[in-house]
């Protein structure tokens, strides 16, 4: 059985429930009320996860944190097409050098949206600069993919765990005053994001149209 | 140079790359933000990247194709003339069709997408475009003004061979082209052009990337140096009252446009097609799924046909005309006397028969000619990936008209043959089903047929709202032998109408200029409030609630029960 601990305007907590849903897997929900009540700092979380960050998942008695570990967890041991994790070992190092680029988009991006929506003492003016320095090097990696044939972050030819990890807080940019206007190979990839079978939404990410059949 | 807002100057401002299917580009050009998205039939709309409901960014609505959708309130936008074809607070055809976006010119040449802020300069290729086959370069967004991006660019030259600098914000690097987009006071974009392609283009595009990635950095360190210049200033416009608000009574009738028969064609027994072009070659107005137009026939006859067309399929319309009906004077004339390239006066597209979007079922149910209308409502449900049935009854297999657009559709189409009176009303039946929240049922066909599956869907618990319908024409013997007054509040006039002689005819015999269509109480032009009196409804536009509700009248058909009905006019 399993629980995810969950804040619904938290894009790491939509990472877990983006896979779980394109994975068709059923969960519970236990809600947690990081804004405003700051439950994550409650002593019943942080006895959960000491490092009192959302979002947490039990999958029978097995407690797991950090949204990027929970991806691999969930696709190693979920999906049976063994796609969104690969066990390629050039791969593997591909899918987790962009969870490594999704913290810094959360360290950015979503820091800038902390700072802007829920009030957090963020340096905003910084943490939006450092968005747009990686945004800068995502739209260029994307749109020499796409001169290549790739789609996706990384290598194979559908989506991974690293595309699910990176989505969730460039979507949400514009929430921490970041335009997405100069990234237009970054926008065409959030559209093939948005157009996975299983595709959910969260408060501030919409659906794409669909693609021509 | 300051920029200016109104520099008619044509700029690059995407690549044709950009622009996949159903994706919409965001754009920016002398300070306006703009929505740039590729249409299926392969037209690129630059408009201003503002939903006109509230505001909402365009860029971030869904391409449907044909229609760009707002996905805050779903308003509609169709392609080439940016018109409204839909509000979802009120379905019916006004405002909609009459409010537009903001457009830009647009062209696409050299694999780059141009734009200007106005269309007071034609498009014109840059010098020495001719003869080859541009190869567009990865763009590259700098945040520095336009003028510094030049002069950073002209840098870039060995001291051998000078840049040529060419009008409005290019340079020409050895045979490479570099265009300046003015995003706005303070950024811009750089969009290269190669003459051909290169041999390996991937380590060509890296080579150019490499080098104006670094001409940003530098431009970028020197523009934080110094005091940033005031960004651009657009107006957004607002729609302007009258456009915005609903009209109380229908819409007058608009000036006519004439068109080009372009094709004339059988389309199933006992059906001819006419597609009816702008003489230019210019896209006609958007209109509704259902809305019809008028056309003004060589004999002075005026007749109602309904647009079969899709969503944004603007270059033409296509109309049905039932041959039968070639007996009764206005379609004879069109199918035996109108040829290919003879031109004909219409009106804009009025809608009637309005379609919701917001329906958990659809069912579309047509009688013979009745199809054409419910063909277009289906294409428009269909490009938006909406659930419907469309339920087609004809005499013989023969009768089918547009089998080929019906056949592409991707809902769930059947075709009904032959049929006697009583199987067609027991397949109604089964059908319609019980009535439930939210479904709604379209119907256009023969007399006959309308009041039966009326009377079905009502008998089923269907109340009238959610059951939609159109005659073409009232074959109902018309009662003209009563006489009465009528009292004109707003005009503050009473006048006498006589046996024989309609509200309407006698409004005009007065001097009072009123709207109407068909004349016969079938289309709706005429529909006027009604404040006393009892109303003797003769007409097939209401519906039964309509009518009960007495306060509102067709004047060209309908007329007083009492000797005396007070109309708001």
């Amino acid at each position: 059985m399993i629980t995810l601990y969950d804040f619904e305007l938290s894009g790491n907590c939509y990472k877990l429930r983006l896979l779980m849903s394109i994975l068709d897997l059923s969960y519970d929900i236990v809600p947690v009320d990081y804004f405003p009540g700051r439950e994550n700092r409650a002593d019943w979380f942080l006895r959960l996860n000491p490092f009192g960050q959302l979002p947490v998942l039990k999958d029978d008695d097995l407690v797991l944190a950090d949204s990027g570990a929970i991806l691999a967890y969930l696709a190693k041991k979920y999906d049976p097409s063994g796609q969104w994790f690969p066990d390629d070992p050039a791969v593997t190092a591909e899918v987790l050098r962009w969870h490594g680029v999704a913290d810094g988009i959360t360290g950015s991006s979503a820091a800038a949206r902390l700072a802007l929506s829920y009030g957090h003492d963020y340096d905003i003016p910084r943490a939006q600069r450092e968005a747009h320095r990686i945004f800068r090097l995502m739209d260029e990696h994307l749109w020499f993919g796409e001169k290549q044939g790739r789609d996706w972050l990384c290598s194979p030819a559908h989506p991974t765990t690293a595309d699910i990890a990176c989505f969730p807080y460039v979507m949400l940019s514009e929430e921490g005053g970041i335009a997405r206007q100069d990234y237009p190979a970054l926008r065409r990839w959030t559209d093939r994001v948005r157009r996975v079978p299983g595709f959910v939404v969260m408060s501030g990410i919409f659906p794409a149209g669909r693609a021509l059949s | 140079m300051p920029l200016s807002l109104s520099d008619p100057a044509w700029y690059p401002i995407a690549s044709s790359d950009d622009l996949p299917f159903r994706h919409v580009y965001q754009g920016q050009l002398l300070g306006r933000e703009l929505a740039v998205w590729r249409a299926d039939d392969g037209n690129v709309n630059v408009w201003e990247n503002r939903c006109l409901h509230r505001g909402v960014r365009l860029s971030i609505g869904i391409n449907e194709g044909q229609e760009l959708k707002c996905q805050y309130h779903g308003w509609r936008y169709a392609n080439r003339s940016a018109g409204c074809t839909y509000i979802p607070a009120h379905p019916a055809d006004a405002p909609a069709r009459r409010i537009e976006n903001r457009k830009y010119p647009v062209r696409e040449a050299f694999g780059l997408i141009w734009s200007a802020a106005n269309d007071d300069q034609p498009f014109a290729p840059f010098e020495g475009s001719e003869g080859h086959n541009w190869f567009a370069l990865r763009p590259m967004p700098v945040a520095a003004t336009p003028d510094d991006v030049v002069a950073g660019l002209m840098r870039l030259a060995p001291d051998d061979q000078p840049a040529d600098i060419l009008p409005n914000l290019a340079v020409k690097l050895g045979s490479a082209i570099f265009f300046v987009q003015p995003v706005d006071a303070d950024r811009s974009v750089i969009r290269g052009l190669l003459p051909e392609k290169p041999a390996d283009e991937i380590t060509a595009l890296r080579h150019y990337n490499e080098m104006l990635s670094k001409l940003r950095d530098r431009l970028e360190r020197a523009a934080a140096k110094k005091p940033a210049p005031k960004p651009l200033e657009p107006t957004y416009e607002k729609v302007s009252v009258e456009l915005s608000t609903m009209p109380d009574i229908a819409v007058p009738r608009g000036n006519t446009l004439n068109v080009v028969v372009k094709r004339k064609w059988q389309s199933g027994d006992g059906v001819i097609g006419f597609e009816l072009a702008d003489r230019d070659g210019k896209h006609l107005p958007t209109f509704q799924p259902g809305a019809h137009i008028d056309v003004h026939l060589p004999n002075g006859l005026v007749r109602q046909y309904s647009i079969t067309n899709g969503p944004g399929d603007l270059l033409s319309y296509v109309i049905g005309v039932k041959q039968e009906g070639a007996s009764k004077g206005g379609s004879k004339v069109l199918v035996e006397t109108v040829r290919e390239g003879d031109v004909l006066a219409i009106s804009e597209p009025r809608n009637n028969f309005p379609l919701r979007r917001d329906a958990t079922r659809t069912l579309l149910i047509a009688g013979g000619i009745g199809i054409t209308p419910l063909l277009s409502m289906a294409r428009f449900l269909d490009k938006s990936s909406l659930p419907y049935e469309l339920h087609y009854f004809v005499r013989s297999g023969d009768t089918v008209a547009f089998q080929s657009e019906l056949e592409v559709l991707h809902g769930s189409v059947d075709t009904h043959v032959g049929l006697g009176r009583e199987l067609v009303k027991a397949k109604v039946t089964e059908l319609l089903g019980p009535y439930q929240f939210a479904n709604h049922v379209y119907i256009c066909g023969p007399g006959s047929m309308l009041e039966m599956v009326q009377e079905t869907a009502t008998a089923l618990g269907w109340p009238d709202e959610a059951i939609h319908f159109e005659y073409f024409q009232n074959t109902k013997p018309v009662d003209a032998s009563s006489a009465f007054d009528v009292e004109l509040a707003r005009s503050a006039m009473t006048l006498h109408v006589p046996a024989g002689k309609t509200i309407l005819e006698t409004m005009r015999d007065n001097g009072l200029t009123v709207a109407s269509s068909c004349e016969q109480g079938a289309c709706g032009t005429c529909l006027t409030g009604v404040i006393e009196g009892e109303v003797d409804h003769q007409d097939v536009y209401l519906n039964k609630t309509e009518k009960a509700s007495n306060t509102c009248i067709m004047t060209c058909v309908s007329r007083a029960k009492g000797e005396r009905l007070v109309l708001d006019i």
